[in-house]
């Protein structure tokens, strides 16, 4: 397991396999699925954010023609379990929940009833008929609010709304400060997200009442985790549920969880022993799925005359909204143990406070520790600025180089196998930061103010089952896969991932080819329905290469011994030292030469299922392997991205002038898949720190229900995103794969704000909280004096 | 059913004749998928905004979310199933594969179709154009570089230029 990389199929730029049918508009999502008599369901929502539920009167609704039934809390909760998470973390309170709220409502939106209709329209005119009688209650709807003494409690339950609360100290930083040169703070406010997916969330629910078994179609990222939940809180066995996944329309971490909808609609196909589907209206899907993000960071760092950190120190409060459908320091936690990330830094010591609020839940969203590198390098930044050193200077005497490797972080963490020098210094070089200085300081004579921000990513990647255990969260990070040859030679894999729009067919079938000895074009990868994938752990957490893959290139290895014992054997041959399998056909090792035999797979397969007797002494017939394999603790991908920005102070005007990303992700499956990643994840890192934002007024209200609302950045506002592409293979993995996909989230944030800041220098002022909207910009600028400029317009 | 009564209307679609009965507030986009079966159009955001429903009318680009199934009588609605004849994908599907331009897929219908009628009207767009234009459809997975790149390629390729 090394940096073989003499690989035929890993690595090649393969055509995506999804695209023919995409194209062709044959793709097969949830909506295109069709149950003959499938029922429709609509929610009742919450109008305001925090109210007990005093009576529900269903009496009109049920009286419209078409409307089957409205079912409220109380009759879910008699088909249900309760969702309880207590897993054993010191300083993380248990919680629990129904699969409808009965006593009271947490935030706006929160769902409180259930119609079922024949169609549609006529449930959601059901759904306007349904009078909920509520006392409103005291909100919450900002965590600083929520952790005033005497707040309203989002959860009665709980003895404060502070759900989790978590201290950490590595070394000695009160020492470091001591012996400081100087001490420098930083403040970095990342806003509310949430994953906006193109599909929204939906199901459909079809109870077989005579087999008593549930077929539940949905989008979703982890099937077999999700079976397991949903098995479990309808009291149903796990041999009982297939959970099968259709194409998904994009999921960012928005379809892991089970939601409380999606299990009222199964509970509601099996009552009423009918199809039962659901299709979350976009309103719902910006309102009540999931948020992300919105969380402040406040940083502390010692440092030394040239720059050197001594110490560092980081407060983290996050906003985790009403409901917890993961243990509520599953996001924050990750962020404060790789903080230090790139850097050498020995002490090291967090606070992360997470606090329910009256808002929509929380869930991870692609790079759910989207904040860590912002607020790393906007730390270094800021010791620059106060030093008055070069940011890149400031930077590469605090990066761990080769020579530190492997580094423990204080946290723990282990980093092997990353470039952070590398990629700083290729991206520094690209850009050419002499030249953009010249250009800046030329700029600032005309009153034109242009920035350069850098920013250096260590991207966790994998999670592996250890680091699970020793991060206190419940689950695992094992993957597991099947690899089939069948009798005519066709080969079929599996694996437990689901793909949302990866690309995952093309790169996985490479993996699974290289392993096995055909071509990727002749693997058929079989995803998504529980039934046939071996039990895994789904895709999140930039685990879809190295857990999946992995595993799958592993299972094909495995294979392929066996196919060529058993090609040794028809060869006459004593053992198969000297066999390979290339493209499908059984080669030799002759005088040093790998020559051609006659011997295909097919052949072999053929032998396998239909001529047993053939076979060699012990060997079971048929073609049949499958594999389970755990990761290492954490693998880590790094990347620097550098960005030029060009702000006008009298509108708060930004524009991206250059985008370009070193990255170094190991091994690659396949090129095109990776560049896809890359450039998407910066893109969607760049739109929520320059656009989008959840917004509630100070009662609890969502202002942000529209994409109109909602801003997602279109095509005029994005960039031209370059990619320096490196390659150093992980050591540990299987083929040197590392992961990715989620890092250009994190690198984006802090890169832009960085050049930003680098563009307000002049002013005097910072921009600590995003989104770096034009009217966050202008607000920063007004009555601000340049230098260069004089005096900005106060309006 | 509540509201009005469901009315028989004939609609042409795809150059066909089709049939169909429909409430008068079903929307076009639910009557194309649901009583049509032609689920290649799909529905991101029902509000205008995404441009994933994007259809043509009389050979315009138009939210099929915003419009009800009522009104196209008289109409001409032309569909993604209609844009790869006997399963050969167009210049345009061609360079979105070539320049993975896609991800998902739930918006690349509506894209695609956006720019079957662009690219009829303006054979030779600049950049800044193409970027224009495809602003009213949004993509969640792909930072819009490798489609944009895709659409001037298939104008090239459109206006016998070759690929380049």
């Amino acid at each position: 397991m090394s940096g073989d990389t003499l690989f035929t199929q890993i690595g090649r730029a393969l055509p995506r396999k999804e695209d023919r049918r995409l194209l062709l508009g044959k793709g097969r999502f949830l909506d295109d699925i069709v149950l003959p008599g499938a029922l429709h369901v609509c929610f009742v929502r919450a109008p305001l954010a925090h109210a007990r539920i005093v009576g529900i009167d269903s009496a009109e609704a049920q009286a419209l023609p078409g409307v089957i039934g409205v079912f409220t809390g109380a009759d879910l909760a008699r088909w249900t379990t309760k969702l309880r998470l207590e897993p054993a973390i010191e300083g993380l309170h248990p919680v629990q929940m129904t699969a409808l709220p009965i006593d009271k409502v947490r935030f706006q939106g929160d769902p409180v009833a259930c119609v079922v209709a024949t169609d549609r329209y006529v449930a959601e005119d059901a759904a306007e008929l349904v009078v909920v009688d509520f006392e409103p209650l005291d909100a919450v709807a900002s965590f600083e609010k929520a952790l005033e003494p005497g707040a309203p409690l989002v959860d009665d339950s709980l003895p404060s709304n502070l759900v989790s609360h978590q201290t950490f100290a590595a070394g000695d930083v009160a020492a470091r400060r001591d012996e400081a040169f100087s001490i420098v703070e930083a403040r970095f406010g990342l806003h509310r997200h949430t994953h906006a997916p193109l599909e929204t969330r939906g199901c459909l629910a079809d109870w077989d009442a005579g087999r008593e078994h549930l077929t539940f179609h949905i989008g979703t990222q982890a099937p077999h985790p999700l079976r397991s939940q949903l098995a479990a809180r309808l009291k149903l066995a796990e041999s009982q549920v297939t959970v099968v996944s259709p194409d998904i329309g994009g999921a960012f971490g928005q379809k892991i969880a089970l939601y409380r909808e999606e299990l009222c609609v199964a509970a509601l196909s099996r009552h009423l022993g009918r199809p039962v589907r659901w299709r979350e209206d976009r309103l719902e899907n910006l309102t009540s799925a999931s948020h992300a993000r919105e969380s402040v960071c406040r940083t502390r760092v010692s440092v030394a005359a040239d720059g050197r950190i001594l110490g560092l120190e980081l407060w983290l409060t996050e906003d985790f909204g009403a409901y917890c459908f993961y243990p509520a320091n599953y996001m924050a936690r990750v962020v404060a143990m790789i903080l230090t990330g790139p850097y050498r830094i020995a002490d090291y010591a967090f606070d992360v406070q997470v606090a329910l609020t009256n808002k929509c839940g929380n869930g991870p969203m692609r790079a759910p520790m989207a904040i860590t590198s912002w607020v790393m390098d906007g730390t270094i930044d800021a010791i620059a600025a106060r030093l008055g050193l070069d940011p890149v200077e400031v930077r590469r005497r605090n990066t761990i180089r080769v020579a530190d490797l492997p580094y423990t972080m204080p946290t723990g963490e282990v980093l092997e196998d990353v470039t952070p020098l590398e990629t700083l210094e290729a991206a520094v070089a690209a850009i050419d930061v002499p030249g953009f200085r010249a250009r800046q300081a030329e700029g600032r004579e005309q009153g034109r103010y242009l920035g350069l921000g850098l920013c250096t990513v260590v991207e966790s990647t994998t999670y592996g089952s250890k680091f699970y255990k020793a991060a206190g969260i419940p689950g695992s990070g094992h993957e597991a896969a099947w690899v089939r040859i069948e009798p005519s030679g066709a080969v079929n894999a599996s694996v437990g991932l689901m793909g949302s729009g990866q690309g995952y067919e093309s790169p996985l079938s490479q993996a699974v080819a290289e392993g096995l000895g055909v071509t990727a074009e002749a693997v058929r990868l079989q995803m998504g329905n529980t039934d046939v994938a071996p039990y895994g752990m789904g895709s999140r957490g930039g685990r879809g290469a190295t857990a999946g893959g992995g595993t799958l290139y592993l299972c094909a290895q495995k294979a392929q011994a066996h196919v060529l014992r058993l090609a040794a054997h028809v060869l006459n041959l004593n053992d198969a030292t000297g066999l390979r399998l290339r493209e499908a056909r059984v080669e030799r090792l002759l005088d040093g030469d790998w020559q051609p035999t006659s011997l295909t797979l097919a052949d072999l397969a053929r032998t396998a299922y239909l001529d047993p007797t053939a076979l060699p002494a012990g060997m079971a017939p048929g073609l049949d392997f499958s594999l389970t394999y755990d990761p290492p603790p954490m693998t880590y991908s790094n990347a620097t991205h550098a960005c030029e920005v060009e702000l006008t102070p009298a509108t708060g005007e930004l524009r991206i002038r250059r985008y370009l990303v070193a990255e170094d992700c190991g091994t690659v499956l396949n090129p095109i898949v990776v560049r896809g990643q890359q450039q998407g994840a910066v893109a969607m890192g760049l739109s929520g720190a320059l656009f989008e934002e959840v917004v509630y007024d100070a009662d609890g209200q969502n202002l942000s229900a529209t994409l109109g609302d909602y801003m997602i950045a279109t095509a005029t506002e994005m960039p031209e995103i370059e990619i320096l592409a490196l390659h150093t293979p992980s050591r540990r993995t299987p083929a040197g794969i590392k992961g990715m996909a989620e890092g250009g989230i994190m690198g984006a944030i802090g890169a832009l704000s960085n050049a930003v800041n680098d563009a307000l220098a002049p002013f005097g002022v910072v921009a600590d909280q995003m989104p770096l909207s034009p009217q966050r910009l202008r607000d920063l600028l007004r009555g601000a004096t340049s230098k260069n400029a004089g005096k900005v317009p106060p309006k | 059913m509540t509201g009005p009564a469901r009315r028989e209307i004939t609609l042409s679609v795809n150059g066909e004749r089709r049939s169909l009965t429909v409430a008068p507030r079903k929307l076009l986009s639910d009557a194309l998928r649901e009583d049509l079966i032609l689920t290649g159009t799909h529905v991101g955001c029902e509000h205008g905004v995404c441009g994933a429903c994007t259809v043509l009318i009389d050979g315009r680009p138009a939210r099929s979310c915003l419009a009800f199934a009522v009104q196209m009588e008289g109409h001409e609605i032309t569909t993604i199933e209609k844009v790869a004849e006997g399963g050969e994908f167009s210049p345009l599907q061609q360079a979105l594969h070539d320049h993975h331009a896609l991800q998902c897929g739930f918006c690349t219908a509506g894209i695609i179709m956006t720019f079957q009628a662009f690219l009829a009207e303006v054979p030779d767009p600049t950049e800044d154009e193409v970027r224009d234009v495809l602003s009213g459809n949004l993509c969640r997975c792909t930072g819009y570089q490798p489609i944009v790149a895709a659409i001037l390629s298939a104008a090239r390729v459109m206006r016998g230029e070759g690929q380049a």
